[in-house]
């Protein structure tokens, strides 16, 4: 196994942080953001950037953490080959790409709200925001529906993609670059 | 009415509710589960309000940084404080560091959504 040729890949893409594989946890999304801090810490990098990256990385990971979860009740025995990283691109901007895969249903909740983010504007994204958070008290499932909204907030752009591989499952790859 | 206290871990901020009238949030915001995790504070908050309450009541909010379905539950709370404040003192300080700029715009984002709850940005020194 070559384990350096792992390391080469990460320098040259600029990666700064990647996991793979396995179930992720809530001590295990702490314990990375954690390591994230220390890492922005000492690329001194602004505390707005850095907060942006942080909370875009807990968005990914705990949707990642939240799908595995609701497999799991359904009595699934599914690997959900989830990957996040947040590596630095050019002109000084960050980027957290997350992958892993997911079924028919969770495509039809996922893409009417990417479709949406992606035909507003900074001012319309934020209004939007800030109408789907006042939907009142006690109306909220795991998480507030509102996960990829602030996501677009906080970041210069995003794109996105489903892969089909066959029996109603697709690969999500996401990715937000942050300035 | 007892002072509920919570600790900070990695992922919850320090809490301290206290019936003297001083609320207090400080650390960082992204619980497995937001909505579980906050369920004891909006109980205390809202059996706070119903009961005798001081003569004003101040709540300083210092969250670094926090995940969607906090910011969900921390208007939820904001809602429920500005109901209370319609006859009762209360003002909520949204303290921030300097450099936190998103921190900052979501103080602000607060302010626009909530008319008549007196929300002050402070920024620390």
């Amino acid at each position: 196994m070559d384990i350096q040729a792992i390391e080469k890949i990460l320098d040259a893409d600029g990666i700064v942080f990647l996991t793979y594989g396995g179930f992720i946890t809530q001590s295990l999304i702490a314990g990375m953001t954690d390591a994230l801090e220390r890492e922005s810490e000492k690329k001194d990098l602004n505390q707005g950037l850095a907060n942006n990256i942080f909370v875009i990385f807990i968005e990914l990971s705990q949707n990642m953490m939240n799908y595995s979860k609701s497999r799991e009740v359904e009595g699934d025995t599914f690997d959900p080959k989830g990957l996040i990283m947040v590596g630095k691109g050019e002109n000084d901007a960050y980027y957290v790409l997350s992958q892993n895969i997911l079924n028919d249903s969770d495509k039809n909740k996922i893409l009417p709200k990417l479709e949406e983010i992606g035909q507003l504007d900074n001012d319309g994204l934020k209004k939007r925001y800030r109408e789907l958070r006042k939907t009142g008290r006690d109306s909220h499932g795991q998480g507030a529906g509102i996960g990829f909204y602030e996501i677009a907030k906080r970041c210069e752009s995003i794109s996105y993609e489903f892969i089909p591989i066959g029996e109603g499952k697709y690969y999500f790859q996401f990715k937000a670059i942050v300035k | 009415m007892e002072t509920l206290r919570l600790e900070a871990t990695q992922y919850t901020p320090e809490i301290v509710l206290d019936p003297a009238g001083v609320i207090a949030f400080s650390g960082k915001s992204y619980p497995e589960n937001t909505f579980d995790f906050y369920q004891p504070v909006m109980d205390w908050l809202e059996q706070y309000f119903s009961s005798e309450l001081p003569e004003r009541t101040v709540v300083n909010m210092e969250i670094i940084y926090f995940n969607s379905s906090s910011s969900k539950l921390f208007f939820d709370m904001f809602d429920l404080m500005e109901e209370a404040s319609a006859e009762h003192a209360l003002e909520v300080n949204w303290i921030y560091d300097p450099e936190n700029e998103s921190a900052r715009e979501a103080g602000e984002d607060f302010i626009e959504d909530f008319d008549s709850l007196t929300l002050n940005l402070v920024e620390k020194g």
